[in-house]
Order: structure tokens, then sequence, then C-alpha cells
């Protein structure tokens, strides 16, 4: 059974959007509270797991999105040109990081594999966790498109789009990505799957 | 077929993002190229472990912060509600739009409901026989089994199931199924009881059984499945190979060979179906019953090996991983006396369980259990006829 908590579709649509151009502050809060658990997530993965940053990095996001919404023109869909923001944001803010601090402080995946073998049995819950810390430890071109995909449920068309690269280099990236997963966690296997 | 290998398609082909024409092309190509499927293995393991990503949920407090530095900045004017509105408005406003709010969600709730129950994965049900039941409606003569569906027959029914574009499942009278999953990586039933005969055309282990006291695997091809009102099961091979799987236990079946499985013990050791009566009585007690000591199962192997031929190496060879000591040196001695191991193969990488040795060995055995080349052909005849549509039954 699949233990991924899929998120409810928001009910966002094109009026919505256009009362928070009009500078609508409920319509805002409408926005936010449909976005916000999404933003967060993609924010804590490219963060390494930290919460504190990537609850920085949302604020600034929703704080760009209500000043610039009036730049969307609707010739993508708004999650398209919601989530190049976000992966734009996250990128320009790990950079500004890596210059100040060493990125990530989330357990490496082999510091969860010296856990006894019988605690692994207890698996049915701990498999996110691997994944989750597994997924850290992927580069940020690997994650990203994993994270828009099983995350967010992006086709590779959409992936694309927000990628601003092609169908076959989302392809091949996640063909990286899922393979650097199953290499990383290959104790796994058999024992859940 | 073997020429162009298909692993920059695999993610797309296990994400369902191919054109069916492709995706096809990927499937049949991979039932051909070892080097292709493996990587595919290892795809369709990442996709699976992807999809178990956790979502985090955002604090409480990011709004609260949101919320102060819009008070703080100078957007904050454009942010306001215009306030020249009437005040028969201001005053209703919030009301209508609590009960429309109240409405509107009462309608999305009722369209989230049939939409989910319409767009449910299905598999395609026809009626052989009687009147079987899907969920507890009796069926047209066809009719569609969604993904958590049962479906049951009684004593006069029998029905045939579509498993996705992969193969046919019959299922015969008095038993219970139930559609677990269905997706390009994955296609899986649960069987409470009765009997089912399956015949898949597709890659290994993409199509699964659960039953109370185990797991088939599909590795290609046709078999049958019963389980009876304790939970204990039989598989029967007709051809290809199936796998039974029960926590670290898993025993290989090859065509002309069966296994049974018992609750809380899980699959026994399988056995070619026309090895002696002897043979199977004592692997029947050797793997089931609980109140052997090893005094007591001695006897009962040497029956085992005094009784077995060549293609019982089969039986052997599992019974290798499942015996110990000095019965697992008897074991090595018999199956060597019936079929000499490669020279790469020692006694003591044998004793010692030397998983590698072992399946080099095995790889020798299998011309005894089945012969490759017809098994390959047995296989791809089946997808051939299944899946490109040619002479499909």
């Amino acid at each position: 059974m699949e233990q991924r908590a899929v998120m409810a579709e928001p009910t966002i649509d094109e009026r919505v959007i256009e009362a928070c151009k009009e500078g609508d502050r409920e319509a805002f809060r409408m926005l936010f509270e449909a976005y916000k658990d999404r933003v967060f997530s993609i924010a804590v993965y490219s963060f390494g797991g930290d919460e504190a940053a990537a609850s920085d990095v949302s604020q600034q996001i929703f704080l760009k999105l209500i000043t610039s919404i009036g730049q969307f023109r609707g010739e993508s869909a708004f999650t398209t040109w919601l989530y190049r923001m976000v992966v734009n944001a996250c990128i320009d803010e790990q950079r500004k990081r890596s210059r100040l601090l060493p990125f990530g402080d989330a357990p490496p995946v082999s510091r969860i594999e010296d856990r006894r073998p019988q605690e692994k049995h207890f698996a049915g819950l701990e498999v996110s966790s691997f994944v989750q810390a597994a997924i850290k430890e992927l580069t940020p071109k690997l994650r990203m498109p994993i994270l828009l995909k099983y995350g967010e449920g992006l086709s590779y068309d959409e992936i694309a789009d927000v990628l601003g690269c092609s169908t076959g280099t989302v392809a091949s990236r996640l063909n990286r990505g899922h393979q650097s997963l199953a290499k990383k966690l290959s104790h796994l296997k058999g024992e859940v799957f | 077929m073997l020429s162009n290998h298909v692993t920059e398609d695999l993610s797309a082909y296990c994400n369902a993002e191919l054109p069916p024409a492709q995706s096809r092309l990927v499937a049949e190509h991979l039932i051909g190229c070892n080097q292709c499927r493996a990587e595919f293995e290892e795809i369709k393991f990442g996709v699976k472990l992807a999809e178990q990503i956790p979502q985090f949920s955002a604090p409480d407090s990011l709004w609260l912060a949101i919320e102060s530095q819009l008070e703080a900045s100078p957007v904050n004017e454009k942010l306001t509600l215009p306030a020249h509105r009437p005040s028969f408005l201001r005053l209703w406003l919030p009301r209508f739009a609590a009960v429309a709010a109240v409405i509107v969600f009462a309608i999305l709730l009722g369209a989230l409901w049939i939409y989910t129950r319409e767009s449910r994965p299905f598999w395609e049900v026809a009626r052989l026989n009687g009147a079987p039941l899907i969920g507890s409606a009796p069926m047209n003569a066809k009719g569609q089994l969604a993904l958590g569906e049962w479906l049951e027959t009684d004593g006069s029914s029998r029905a045939q199931i579509e498993v996705a574009t992969i193969g046919q499942v019959e299922i015969d009278p008095n038993t219970r199924v139930r559609l677990l999953e269905t997706k390009p990586t994955e296609h899986r039933l649960e069987l409470a009881r009765g009997r089912m005969s399956a015949r898949i055309w597709a890659p290994p282990r993409l199509f699964f059984v659960d039953t109370p006291s185990g797991v088939a695997a599909d590795l290609g091809c046709a078999y049958t499945l019963e389980v009876d009102d304790a939970g204990a099961s039989l598989l029967h091979v007709t051809s290809g190979w199936v796998a039974l799987q029960l926590r670290e236990i898993e025993s290989i079946v090859p065509a002309g060979a069966a296994c049974a499985t018992r609750p809380g013990i899980g699959p026994g050791t399988p056995y070619f179906e026309d090895a002696s009566d002897v043979f199977k009585s004592a692997l029947t007690k050797l793997d089931f019953d609980s109140g052997l000591t090893e005094e007591s199962r001695a006897p009962l192997l040497n029956q085992i090996l005094s009784e077995s031929r060549l293609r019982d190496t089969l039986t052997l060879w599992h019974l290798m991983y499942r015996m110990q000591g000095s019965q697992r040196e008897q074991v090595f001695e018999r199956m060597a006396l019936l079929s000499p191991p490669p020279k790469e193969v020692t006694r003591d990488g044998c004793l010692r369980l030397d998983d590698k040795m072992l399946h080099l060995w095995k790889g020798y055995l299998e011309n005894s259990w089945s012969g490759d080349s017809r098994l390959k052909k047995v296989w791809v005849d089946a997808w051939t006829r299944g899946v490109m549509g040619m002479g499909k039954r």
C-alpha cells in the first residue's frame, strides 16, 4: 500500500486568481491554503530537511507570488507557473546558502542503514523515512523531477515545462533518479516490495 | 527485436508516459532482453520507492509570518478589500458565501465521489457460467472489476478476467478474488479461496496473486492456483515459471511442477507432479509437519533422496537451503550423483550456501527441469498470440 500522503486537488480557479490580481486578501488566503503544503514540501527536500529554511523560503515564495501574480497571463497552467517560481526560488536560496554554510544536515542513508535488522522489519512505517533520506541525498537535478512527479503528480510534459527542459531530459533524469534510489535503498528490496 | 535497447524509456514505461504502441514495443523487448530486463527491475524498484515520498505540512506560523510581512509592506494597501461596498452586502455577503460554500462543497464532494468511483482502475470481466457477483451485485455478460472490489462465484458460476493488457485469469466455481492493484509496474489479485487459472504474457514479476499463505509471482506463462478454506494453497504450473514467496522463503516452480503453501509456514518445496507417491508424501511431511524433530526428519529425507530422479533435483536444489548440517550434506551428495556440479561449483561453497555457486549449478540443472529453448518458445508464442493479437483466444 502506498504510504504517500496524497494531497487534495486545490479548488483554485480563474476567479480566485483574478481576485488575487485585484488584491483580494481572502482570495490570496485561499491560494495559500491550497498550495502551502506543496510549496513547503518541495522546499523541505530542497534544503535537506531543514524545516526552518524551508519555512523562510516558502514565505518568500508566497510574498513574491502576491506581488507578481499580475504577471501571470494564463499562457501556461497556474500550477506550472507557481512550481517554476518555487523551483527557481529554491535554487536561488540554495546558491546563497551554499556560500555561507555547508549544505544539508539530513541524516545520510548510511546512518539509517546502521539500525539493527529487527528494527527494519517495522519498515512499513519506516520506508518513507528511508526514501526521504535518500531523496535528500540526490543531486538537485535528479531530485526535482522526482519531487514534481511523485510529490505533485505532474506529467513528464508538465515537469519539462516547469524545469524549462525537454521531456526527454525529464525522462532521462527520472531514469537516473530511480536507479539512484534503487541502489541507495537496495537493502529494502524483498523486504517490503 | 533486440537491436535497440530500451533502457532510456524504462521510467516513462513504468510511469505510463509512453504512447501505447511504444509501450508495447518496450514490453516486447523486455521479454527477450536480459540486460534491459535487469535495468527494468531496478527502475521499477526505484519507482516503487519514489511512490513512498512523504509530504510535509506547512507550519501554522507560515501564514502569520506572511500576514505580518504584508501588514508591514506597501503592497498591503493593494491587498485590502475595497472599502466602498454597500453595507447590506458587507453584512450579508459572508452569510451568503458560507451557505454557498456549503452547497458547493456538497456538490464537489458528490462529484468527487462519482469521479473517483468512475475513474478507478478496473479490469474487464466476462461471465462464463452462472451468476458471478461483483461486489454484491450479479454481473451481466460483461462487467468491470474495480480496484478493491471482490469477484465471487458460487458452485455453478465461472468468470474470466482480462488482466489489463498482460493476460487472462479464469475464475472457477466457489472462488473469491479481489483486485488489489493495477498499474504498469504491478498487477495484483487476492485469491481468498477457490481456484483460478492464469495465462500471463508479460515480463517477469508484473503479475502477483496474494493468498493467505504466500504470494505467487508470475515469471511468465500459465498456472493454476487453488486456496482451501483453511488458507492453504496449491500451485500447478502448466508453462513457464512461477515464484511462490512468503517473507524470506521463495520456491521457484517450473512447468510440470507443483508447490503447496500453509498459513504461518509459507511455501513448501516444489516437486514435479510425476514424482513417486512416496517421494511426494515424504516431502509434504517434511515441509509442513510441525512436530518433526531432527531424528524423525531423517527417514523422511532418506525416502526423498532414494526416490529422487534427475529432474527431482528441482526439489533437492530447494532442500539445500532448507536442510542443515549433515542433512544438507546428504542432499548435496545425492544431487552431485544425479548431476555433477560444474567445475566452478565446490562442495564447500554449496554447503555454506554460496548463492552464486548454487545458482550456477541450478542453471545446469534447469535443462533437466524443462528445456530452456522450449520454454522460451512457449513464452514468445504466448506473447505473440496474446499481446500482438494474433490468434488470441
